[in-house]
């Protein structure tokens, strides 16, 4: 039995089978729901609102009996009059009718503003792809030697190129492409042994794309590969984030549904191929020209864009299905550019630290450096990389979604109207704060504010403990005399940032005790990541310490070493260095030597597991204290010593 | 009960609630060297402290930080103390565990909490550790015929090893209870998986397992009546 289902304001509609969830319906339907728990019922983000009545354009008749009804968890994560007013969570409703669902902002996904541009890089150009002009004799009765041979012959010539094969679908277009170009032709050959592509006349450029496939947004560089210059940039949110918000949940819908990994490959291949045609209308040239493209990915990523089965990934002792670095036709994974065109793999180092991170080293090249560098790449899933010319060693650690706005009571995604940097009076713990789209403080105009994404978080709670608001321990100071600080919901403290007048959701947006112990959490896990690999090489402290990431390079630097993130540095060393992982793809489309480089400092690094370490409780748990419970700061030592006791 | 005796209990009990570790050792000590009986100080000093650290968890004023220092006060008291239990009051176990946390998976602070409660309780805990293949769990609990199984994991991708724990054990012995945990774990997994109880996410199982003791110490007061 199937009832239609359909989604407001997208319009989106289909006939979905009784008994699913509206999130499975969504799925289905290509709706974009927040799913941060991955539809456990947990984190209520996913709110929908059933609209009633008959609705004549899709001949429905919406009721909130058509839904299975409310349960107890899920009258749990709906806020007051919410329930009253038609609310359902789209992972616990299930379908037994037709109904017109509404999905509010909050809980669509979407909108997101992408940081995420090109950086400027400096390197040799090598590319794997290279055009080579050559001029053919016309064959005659006489001399009536194939298409082929006659190519091979001229290239041998012409440009000293031997051994070469070509690439089938570049064969059967060639017979035109000779006699359309009067035997002039610009042959585009692969690593110096495969012709890819030949066009009539000469033809000057050769195209490539970078790709850094991240687990929530895509971005594409479209790169002519012979000067280096980025033509144009084009970005997305990954079309998996409807399959579940991190790398975890995308592997466990593959384990739990048979065409699950089916389901992501093609929604991230059809991400890419949009990519690609939007960078060609951009440019304004045709796909046919794009001869090369790169790939870094998290290794769940990497598995589900090449449609490797990632379950194991997801297990201890987390092992991919191959470490070194890959090369498919692009066509073999139906990404529509040149038939010819080749995609470059980046390597994978373990677990989950994967080929995007194998891209931060690709573009700042540790490896080569007498300095020690600490280089932490902060997302959903924390990567970290320490070491210099003499040993490098790496970790991941899980400091879950809280950085990303995510199970944090008020948080949401860095799209407009989330608030991203506050700063709060020692003195009368009044706040002013700034909202992403407004160039004006809250306290020189109204902030319509909607939540606070995840940069905010971070220095919301910092300023909290510089205020005294918070204790090192993470708890409420509840002894503070300000409305500003009350007992909210469940009669846990919690500090209003924003009240309800200055708010776009007509509500206060406040930071409530559960919110600082998710930071807690988060923090915790990225510092003992660091400090462990700081153990095992022996050292106390590191010369460098470099933020990559897009979230890297938004978040203020005094206020993570404040909340201690990582450990003590000069702030002066403490840099962002953007989207490492997008620049790093962007080298190894211009530079085949650094892929080579690539796989060997990939089997170089060593990688760590860090609940295995012996000290790993102890050491997480001290991480957990702002900035920690016992290891000094001295660097931030003067920010600390007036924080008001 | 003398005075003095009641001020080492009440002392011993602020003193895991406040984590001083050496200060319980010093007091675990002095109990003994007086030759009062440790199981008294176990329950009424030791597990009594807990108990107001578990309240505090739950209104999150306590942490995971808090409640690790806590639990090392309590096992500083505990391995003065166990030494001493008087052979009928060892004799008297509330019952067989194992516990452990599913292949695939290798965190265990959740776990480890969780079988201090029922070392504190009084119970014989049986730890596989981490990362334990499924059968194990299986062949732990026919050797040594356990009445609670204890299955743990933190992530989703090792969440469905349990059901197959589960299903395994309902085969061979359908009567014993089995509770899972772990941050993925709701209401709704124990009902999918067939287990018999939660916490609904790491902290209440936490919490669940100190009421357990709470529960244990009120019967065990009523007995003494």
């Amino acid at each position: 039995m199937r009832h239609r289902v359909i989604f407001q304001p997208s319009g989106r509609r289909g006939e979905i089978e009784e008994g699913k969830t509206l999130r499975e319906a969504a799925i289905e339907l290509g709706v974009g729901i927040e799913q941060v728990c991955g539809g456990n019922k947990v984190c209520g983000k996913c709110k929908v609102q059933i609209q009633e009545g008959y609705f004549a354009k899709y001949d429905v008749n919406s009721s909130m009996d058509n839904l299975s009804p409310i349960g107890k968890e899920e009258l749990k994560l709906l806020k007051d009059g919410e329930a009253k007013n038609n609310y359902r969570l789209a992972c616990a409703a299930r379908v037994q009718g037709d109904v017109l669902v509404f999905v509010p902002e909050e809980s669509r996904v979407g909108g997101q503003i992408v940081r995420k541009a090109a950086g400027k890089i400096n390197i040799e150009l090598d590319p794997a792809v290279k055009k080579y002009y050559v001029e053919l004799p016309q064959p005659s009765l006489e001399d009536a030697e194939g298409d082929y041979e006659r190519l091979l012959r001229a290239l041998e010539e012409q440009h000293g190129l031997e051994n070469l094969s070509m690439d089938y679908h570049a064969l059967r277009a060639l017979p035109v492409a000779l006699r359309e170009g009067k035997w002039k032709v610009t042959v585009a050959v692969w690593s110096d042994r495969e012709i890819i592509r030949v066009e009539p006349g000469y033809s000057e450029h050769t195209l490539g794309i970078a790709f850094d496939i991240g687990t929530t947004t895509v971005v594409g560089y479209l790169t002519d590969i012979a000067t280096g210059e980025v033509l144009a940039i084009d970005s997305m949110m990954n079309p998996q984030v409807s399959f579940g918000e991190d790398v975890m949940a995308r592997i466990t819908y593959a384990m739990e549904h048979e065409d699950g990994l089916r389901k992501m490959h093609e929604a991230i291949i059809g991400g890419i191929n949009r990519i690609v045609s939007n960078l060609c209308e951009k440019a304004g040239i045709s796909r046919e020209e794009i001869l090369e493209l790169v790939l870094v990915g998290n290794t769940a990523m990497h598995h589900i864009y090449l449609n490797i089965y990632p379950e194991y990934l997801g297990v201890s002792p987390f092992t991919p299905a191959l470490h070194r670095s890959l090369d498919v036709k692009a066509r073999d994974l139906k990404i529509k550019v040149a038939p010819g065109a080749n995609v470059h793999v980046l390597p994978i180092e373990a677990g989950f630290v994967g080929a995007d991170n194998m891209g931060v080293i690709v573009a700042l090249e540790p490896e080569k450096k007498d300095d020690i560098w600490l280089i932490i790449d902060i997302g959903t899933n924390g990567e970290i990389v320490l070491g210099n010319r003499q040993k490098l060693l790496s970790t991941s650690c899980a400091t879950g979604p809280a950085f990303e706005g995510a199970q944090i009571t008020h948080g949401m995604r860095a799209a407009p109207g989330a608030i991203e940097r506050v700063r709060i009076d020692a003195e009368t713990k009044e706040p002013r704060y700034k909202v992403i789209g407004k160039e004006e403080w809250s306290d020189e105009a109204r902030s319509e504010a909607r939540g606070i994404c995840g940069s905010g978080i971070i220095e919301v709670v910092a300023e909290m403990f510089k205020a005294g608001i918070i204790k090192k321990s993470g708890v409420f100071n509840t002894s503070l005399e300000t409305p500003r600080i009350r007992k909210g919901e469940n009669n846990q403290p919690e500090y209003v940032l924003a009240w309800r007048e200055e708010t776009a959701i007509g509500r206060d947006i406040t930071v409530t005790q559960s919110d600082v112990r998710a930071v807690q959490l988060a923090k915790g896990a990225l510092y003992t990541g660091c400090k462990t690999l700081m153990k095992r090489y022996g050292i106390d402290a590191v010369d460098k310490v470099i933020l990559a990431g897009a979230f890297g390079s938004y978040i203020d630097r005094e206020a993570s070493m404040v909340i201690g993130m990582f450990p003590d540095c000069d702030l002066n060393k403490v840099v962002a260095v953007g989207n490492a992982a997008g620049d790093g793809a962007r080298v190894a489309l211009l530079n085949r030597r650094k892929r080579r480089e690539a796989n060997r400092v990939a089997r170089r690094i060593k990688y760590i597991e860090l609940t295995v370490d012996p000290d790993f409780q102890t050491e997480f748990m001290q991480a957990m204290y702002f900035p920690h419970m016992k290891d000094r700061f001295p660097h931030i030592q003067h920010i600390l010593d007036k924080i008001p006791k | 009960m003398t005075e003095d005796k009641k001020q080492l209990l009440e002392q011993m009990r602020k003193s895991v609630i406040e984590f001083e570790e050496d200060r319980v050792k010093e007091l675990a000590q002095k109990w003994i060297d007086l030759g009062y009986d440790a199981n008294e100080a176990i329950f009424e000093g030791l597990a009594a402290g807990m108990e107001v650290v578990g309240e505090l968890f739950a209104k999150n004023e306590y942490f995971v930080p808090e409640v690790l220092m806590c639990a090392d006060a309590l096992y500083a008291g505990l391995d003065i103390l166990r030494p001493h239990i008087k052979a009928e009051d060892r004799a008297e176990t509330k019952g067989v565990v194992v516990i452990g946390t599913v292949e695939g998976d290798v965190h265990d602070i959740g776990k480890n909490l969780v079988k201090l409660m029922f070392e504190v309780a009084g119970f014989e805990v049986h730890d596989l550790g981490k990362d334990v293949p499924l059968e194990k769990f299986v062949e732990e609990q026919l050797r040594t015929d356990a009445d609670l199984v204890c299955l743990s994991a933190m992530m989703t991708t090792t969440m469905p090893g349990m059901k197959r724990v589960i299903e395994m054990i309902r085969e061979r012995n359908p009567n014993v209870k089995i509770m899972i945990g772990g941050a993925p774990v709701t209401e709704k997994t124990v009902e999918m998986y067939g287990a018999d109880a939660t916490g609904e996410d790491a902290a209440s199982a936490l919490g669940e397992a100190i009421n357990m003791v709470a529960s244990l110490r009120e019967m065990k007061r009523k007995k003494e009546i």
